[in-house]
């Protein structure tokens, strides 16, 4: 079913992401300070919140249920979600399924991590048990290198250079210096992309998503004016991890999703892609259609760097900094922010309509998990 | 020295690491074949080489590189443990 009416997102928030959070910060009190964050912005009162989804990786042992206690919510519908980098679309997905159903009527989405070097450790040789198994025995040390590799594979393929990928990078950095949310604020230079410290070649620095504490939430809602779901859809696990990886599930998913959202590339006026690293962020713009001549290199010089297409407008999780699973809801809440006119100094003029994607879950060489949604504004 | 790639049992499907069931025809058996060769893709560098190489029966594995060898080369195959090792 392509029907996503009946429920529209009324808030949406992100506490301030921080590179060195404050003692006695934990993913519990993050994702707290989420839902009270929500609750204020949007007036909504706690006892009439009867939904709650919840995305981390680092809350474990608890669980949605766990806060559901704590912060005295009796919901009706109860759900965690683990799919990282796709888990902000994939609890909305499911979210809006259960308002349709009348299984809720005022539902709040969290995701949120605080990692501490044990639990970082932990989240890289562990991350499923093919990584713990096959990779970290090597080791790889974390995703980077499988990264580099594929970024290595999309420059010969398209014709690529480094300079490329940092036309977006330093476009996104442009806008986080209007993002106060934003951990890295300062404007860069091409130059200073460039020079940035090897990572794993052709990675350094600044291709490589900041870790930061911090924790995102989304409001649902039955009834009133918000932000609506034209389309959404999922492809998840597409090639049995048996393709070249510069393909995402959005390759597969992008056409049924225009089609639901009677829209294209071409109507949208902000774009949120998931950007861990440059290179996916630019496979899944052009998974969506954004380069529909293939011609990448021309795509960044052209629509990034000279017309300044909206990309990322909060900075994207380069700039902003990526919180565990909540950088699966990051831009998610950029887009509604922007939709719902709040975006302050970097408000998208006219801004009506926006696609968001999600993308995650390296189960051995790259992302498995995919989606997409189209929003519109109120 | 070789790597072991697990093979589907009904319709001799290669796949590595090891599934369930077997994505083409959902076979639930594996035979272990050795690989000995294969041609490295791609790699990079961080504590140690990495890189992707492509089996002959089909699978593409991420393993330990260790020798000096630049993606378009046969490399040979062995493996430390469950981990793939190339040279």
């Amino acid at each position: 079913m392509a029907d996503y009416s009946g429920a529209v997102i009324v808030g949406a928030v992100e506490t301030p992401y921080t590179r060195h959070p404050e003692e006695g910060v934990t993913t519990e009190t993050l994702l707290a300070d989420a839902f009270v964050r929500a609750l204020e912005s949007t007036g909504i009162e706690r006892r009439d919140v009867d939904g709650l989804g919840v995305a981390s990786f680092t809350h474990t042992p608890d669980r949605a249920i766990d806060l559901a206690w704590k912060l005295g919510l009796r919901p009706r519908w109860l759900m965690d979600d683990g799919n990282g980098g796709a888990s902000g679309i994939q609890l909305l997905q499911h979210a809006v399924r259960a308002i349709q159903a009348g299984d809720a009527s005022t539902t709040v989405l969290l995701s949120g991590d605080h990692f501490d070097r044990e639990s970082f450790r932990r989240l890289v040789d562990e991350y499923n048990r093919t990584t713990a198994q096959y990779l970290a025995g090597i080791p790889t040390g974390g995703p980077n290198v499988l990264f580099a590799m594929l970024t290595a594979q999309q420059m010969s393929k398209h014709g690529l250079e480094r300079e490329d990928y940092g036309r977006l990078v330093v476009a996104q950095r442009a806008w986080a210096g209007l993002n106060p949310l934003a951990v890295y604020r300062d404007q860069l230079t091409l130059e200073e992309y460039l020079e940035s410290p090897v990572v794993a070649e052709p990675l350094h620095r600044l291709d490589c998503v900041p870790v930061v504490s911090g924790a995102d939430a989304l409001v649902l809602s039955g009834a009133g004016e918000g932000v609506r779901i034209r389309a959404l859809r999922a492809r998840h696990n597409h090639d049995g991890q048996e393709g070249d990886g510069l393909s995402t599930g959005i390759a597969e998913l992008s056409g049924p999703l225009w089609q639901d959202a009677g829209a294209g590339p071409e109507d949208v006026h902000l774009v949120s892609v998931y950007d861990d690293y440059p290179a996916m962020a630019l496979a899944q713009l052009a998974d969506l259609g954004f380069a529909p001549d293939g011609d990448l290199p021309g795509f960044l010089r052209r629509r990034i760097e000279e017309e300044h297409l909206p990309v990322n407008t909060s900075g994207g999780q380069l700039s902003a900094g990526q919180a565990g699973a909540a950088g699966g809801m990051h831009g998610l809440v950029e887009a509604v922010t922007q939709l719902l006119g709040r975006a302050g100094e970097r408000q998208v003029e006219n801004a009506r309509l926006a696609v968001v994607t999600g993308y995650g879950m390296v189960l051995y060489r790259y992302g498995a998990c995919a989606n997409a949604v189209v929003l519109e504004s109120p | 020295m070789s790597l072991q790639v697990f093979v589907c049992a009904v319709c001799d499907r290669a796949v590595f690491p090891r599934r369930f069931l077997c994505p083409d025809c959902g076979g639930e058996e594996w035979r272990e074949e050795p690989v000995e060769k294969g041609v490295l893709e791609a790699a990079a560098e961080r504590e140690v080489r990495v890189g992707a190489v492509r089996t002959p029966l089909g699978p593409l594995v991420v393993a330990r590189i260790e020798s000096d060898a630049e993606p378009g080369a046969e490399v040979t195959l062995d493996q430390d443990g469950d981990v793939p090792v190339a040279r």
